[in-house]
């Protein structure tokens, strides 16, 4: 609903308070939009006059087309042209949903862009005919009607007349007024109201606002838990015969025989009733109100179905009926009832657009649309403020940024989260900054910058250790010092002893840091230039010397990787096996340790396997030559020959050969293609 | 001559027969009385035929005639299409056609020349109301109805439409269906003028609750006071059937 129910006020008056009634009905009369338009009153003597008016000017009276605005047609062919036009269709279909008609050349135009059009359509279903509020008012269960001081209220259908006899709309509704007014008379409100469902009876009488007699009761004829009456449950899943279900079919029973009772007995104090309302669902509810002998017939006129729905009955709930049907929703004024209306009826969005020319509700009916969550699209991102909480150096939790913060922290913060930075390196940076500050109490705006600038560079060296290696240590290699350049070039030109008096010369430590500096250019280590260089000797001293194989080069190899050469890789592994607690060797692809003695077994048994397969080479070509002596024999020496082969393809014969007449073979296949063959050689 | 009667307890006679100028459909299952009622104005002119129409009784919605042929819905069955068939007259067509609007009888009004539909009656529909029915056919509402068949009863000389259509209206179609119109009721009141009674050139049967002003109106527009069948289904049908026994 586009409106609450708070934005419309209305007072309740009840009938039964005879004074605010009685007021309330000074010069009363049915609301407008209860009224039809009048029906057109034919008598004989009309249709005559129409009549003779048709023959007397013919039938060229209406020669023009209303719906459409066209005409009149100048002959016959144009009228029936226009009437089977799809233009008139179209206008007719118009007229039908109470929008306007369109002249030839819109229609055309809309078909050509059909588009435009919808919004068009939009715009028009804004302004609805007024007949829509009729249709919301006729379809709704009060009656509407107005009084003297332009208050509208409204009453429950069901207490002016019966569901069956429908009261005219047509001219003023006199009817409807003549039953309000009826209402006034003392004996109308004497009312009657009988809920029965599930087992429990409620039932009451009242006389204006004061009840005369009521009862309520309730016996145990529904199964617990399962829900639906014992009866229900017997007709469609047959006779259950637990101690429950006929403890319950029992109760069914005594239930109807008391209602009945009590009906009975309250005969003469329904005689009185100007109505009785009763709710009762289902056929056995019904059976105990209008069953055999019972006082109330179901063709009464008195007798109403309650019009909303209700809780189980209780004397409460009767109570609570009564005073909703005895009350009247008084409207000060007619805007006002029209909100209510519409917002109560079933398609608010579209009703609410109607005749009314409320701004207000407008607005109200266009919002609530946009305010629905359209699941599937993806919701429009909000520009949001970054967080100004952060997490301090020291554990004291949060610290926020105050103002005399420097801008710099906070737009390197911005920075680093638009191009994306790794969240970690964030920390160290603020951390940094932390401290940083703390040593500058005041900055200036220059030192704003640097600080700025540092923050930047530490951030830079982060990244780099984190794309290296992050156990070896290593320092931004702008320059690299000649002794090291110098080394290089030796492990390429091969100078071994030169290299090993350079490493004399060395300290331990600088030994180490020299051999795992990396090219600028490459990447590469001192280790990965002698593997690369295919130096058995060279890997060997320099891994000695503290050259870590784990380091990576810009292709991502380790010197073992990078190598090509059998005989250095070899080096790499005997030193594994020579220094197997070196290195973490773990990372370096070496694929493990070997010494020379397993490196002599595994000679020995290449060479092993070289002979055996000289061996076997040998035999096959000894087998081919007796297997082609064998074919090149005549069928006859074949059969004589000592040798067991087939006939013809010279294979060893299995022990229970495939024959024919002297023919022996190995096979199946062998056996038919010599016998095709055969004939050829007998007629050769 | 306007003759009232009733269909088991019910007045709607229009729904349960369909009248036109070379036969009667009426519903099967009804009581003889109705039967008899019928029988009696028309079995000398034209043949009663007892009919039912996909084993519904309520043939005068379901189906569209006039003289020249007789269309009914895709539901009809190949049992009760021939029974029709063998009964109808030789020289009427019958057609069975498929439309998603499938009471004829309520979406199509006609006489024997022209005919009005319900705005959104399929294309292929139209042709084939056109080519059996022999009629011109026209997209209309009555009264902003769509349901053009159940607001007008329409014969040659004249029609009665739905009461709460307008003057201007009422004009406009009778300058196009070239027959006088008038707004009127049947059956005390209803507005469903088609279901409340049948007509044809020169006799209506409408319900039992027909009030004599309506009574009146109808045989007024109608023009049936002076009504006589015309002579070839009269006193030629005669002599048809003479030499042809």
């Amino acid at each position: 609903m586009a409106l609450k129910p708070e934005a419309v006020k209305t007072k309740i008056v009840k009938v039964y308070e005879i004074d605010e009634f009685q007021k309330l009905l000074k010069g009363v009369h049915v609301a407008a939009c209860m009224i039809t338009e009048s029906h057109n009153v034919i008598d004989e003597q009309s249709v005559l006059r129409r009549l003779n008016a048709l023959t007397l000017n013919g039938a060229s009276d209406g020669n023009c087309c209303s719906c459409c605005g066209v005409g009149p047609f100048e002959t016959r062919a144009q009228q029936t042209a226009h009437y089977k036009h799809h233009w008139h269709t179209f206008n007719l279909k118009r007229k039908l949903f109470g929008k306007s008609p369109l002249s030839i050349g819109q229609y055309n135009s809309r078909k050509v862009d059909e588009s435009s059009s919808e919004s068009e359509e939009e715009v028009e279903d804004s302004k609805r005919p007024p007949s829509d509020l009729f249709a919301a008012a006729t379809r709704h269960c009060k009656a509407f009607f107005t009084n003297h001081y332009g208050q509208v209220f409204c009453i429950y259908r069901c207490i002016l007349h019966h569901k069956k006899e429908e009261l005219s709309t047509d001219g003023d509704g006199s009817a409807w007024v003549e039953r309000v007014e009826q209402l006034l008379i003392p004996g109308y409100q004497r009312w009657a109201v009988l809920m029965v469902s599930g087992g429990r009876f409620a039932g009451a009488v009242f006389s204006g606002g004061t009840i005369v007699l009521h009862k309520t009761f309730h016996s145990y004829v529904t199964r617990r838990g399962q829900g639906q009456a014992q009866a229900t449950r017997d007709a469609h899943h047959g006779h259950a015969r637990s101690a429950g279900a006929s403890l319950r079919r029992y109760n069914q029973a005594q239930f109807l025989e008391h209602i009945q009772d009590i009906i009975s007995q309250w005969t003469e104090d329904f005689k009185g009733c100007s109505l009785i309302l009763y709710r009762a669902v289902g056929s056995l509810n019904q059976a105990a109100i209008f069953g055999k002998n019972s006082p109330i017939k179901k063709d009464d006129p008195r007798l109403r179905v309650l019009p909303f729905p209700t809780r189980k009955p209780t004397f409460k709930e009767v109570q609570r009926v009564h005073s909703t049907l005895a009350s009247l929703e008084v409207y000060d004024s007619l805007e006002l009832f029209q909100k209510a209306l519409i917002t109560s009826t079933a398609k608010p969005a579209n009703k609410a657009t109607l005749d009314l020319g409320n701004e207000n509700i407008k607005k109200t009916a266009k919002k609530s649309p946009s305010k629905t969550i359209d699941r599937a699209k993806s919701r429009e991102r909000t520009p949001r403020e970054l967080p100004t909480q952060l997490m301090s150096s020291e554990d004291e939790g949060p610290c926020f940024i105050d103002s005399e913060t420097p801008v710099g922290w906070i737009k390197t913060l911005s920075e680093q989260k638009t191009s994306g930075i790794i969240i970690n390196s964030k920390k160290v940076v603020l951390n940094d900054c932390a401290i940083q500050d703390r040593s500058t109490p005041s900055p200036c705006e220059s030192e704003k910058e640097d600080l700025k600038q540092e923050v930047k560079e530490k951030y830079e060296t982060d990244r780099r250790k984190k794309i290296k290696d992050p156990a070896v240590l290593n320092k931004p290699s702008q320059k690299i010092p000649n002794p090291i350049k110098k080394m290089w070039k030796m492990i390429i030109g091969n100078e071994l002893k030169s290299l090993e008096t350079i490493f004399e010369g060395w300290e331990e430590e600088n030994l180490a840091e020299a051999c795992n500096t990396r090219d600028p250019s490459d990447g590469n280590t001192a280790l990965h230039k002698a593997a690369i260089a295919a130096k058995p000797d060279m890997v060997t001293e320099i891994l000695t010397a503290g050259g870590d194989p784990c380091i990576r080069n810009n292709q991502l190899q380790t010197p073992y990787a990078a190598s090509p050469h059998q005989e250095t890789r070899l080096a790499f592994r005997m030193f594994q096996a020579q220094f197997p607690d070196k290195y973490n060797y773990a990372k370096s692809h070496i694929p493990g340790p070997v010494t020379p003695e397993t490196l002599e077994q595994e000679k020995e048994r290449k060479l092993q396997q070289k002979r055996a397969k000289r061996q076997r080479d040998k035999e096959k070509q000894l087998e081919k030559i007796k297997t082609n002596k064998f074919l090149q024999m005549t069928d006859t020496e074949k059969a004589k020959s000592s040798e067991k082969r087939c006939f013809l393809c010279g294979s060893n014969l299995p022990k229970k050969p495939f024959e024919y007449e002297v023919y022996r073979f190995c096979a199946v296949q062998c056996l038919q293609n010599h016998r095709n063959i055969r004939p050829l050689n007998m007629s050769a | 001559m306007a003759v009232r009667v009733q269909f088991e307890n019910n007045n709607e006679v229009g729904v349960f027969s369909k009248l036109t100028n070379t036969y009667c459909l009426v519903a099967i299952g009804g009581s003889e009385n109705f039967y008899s009622v019928f029988e009696a104005e028309l079995a000398e002119t034209i043949p009663v035929i007892h009919a039912s129409v996909g084993g519904c009784r309520i043939i005068g919605r379901m189906t569209v005639g006039n003289k020249n042929g007789l269309l009914v819905p895709s539901s009809t069955t190949d049992t009760e299409l021939q029974h029709i068939r063998n009964s109808l007259p030789e020289n009427v067509k019958l057609q069975r056609v498929e439309e998603r609007l499938s009471a004829l009888g309520n979406v199509i009004a006609c006489n024997d020349y022209v005919a009005l539909v319900h705005p959104d009656l399929d294309k292929d529909t139209e042709e084939i109301l056109a080519d059996t029915l022999n009629v011109e056919v026209f997209r209309q509402t009555i009264a902003g109805n769509v349901l053009v068949g159940s607001y007008t009863a329409l014969s040659n000389r004249g029609g009665l439409v739905h009461p709460k259509t307008n003057i201007q209206d009422q004009d406009e179609l009778s300058s196009l269906l070239q027959v006088p119109l008038v707004a009127g009721t049947v059956n005390r009141g209803s507005d469903v003028v088609a279901a409340g009674m049948v007509v044809n050139d020169w006799c209506a049967f409408c319900g039992l609750d027909t009030t004599s002003t309506e009574i009146s109106v109808i045989e007024s527009v109608f023009k049936l006071n002076d009504a006589k069948p015309t002579a070839i289904t009269s006193t030629m049908r005669a002599s048809l059937i003479d030499s042809m026994s």
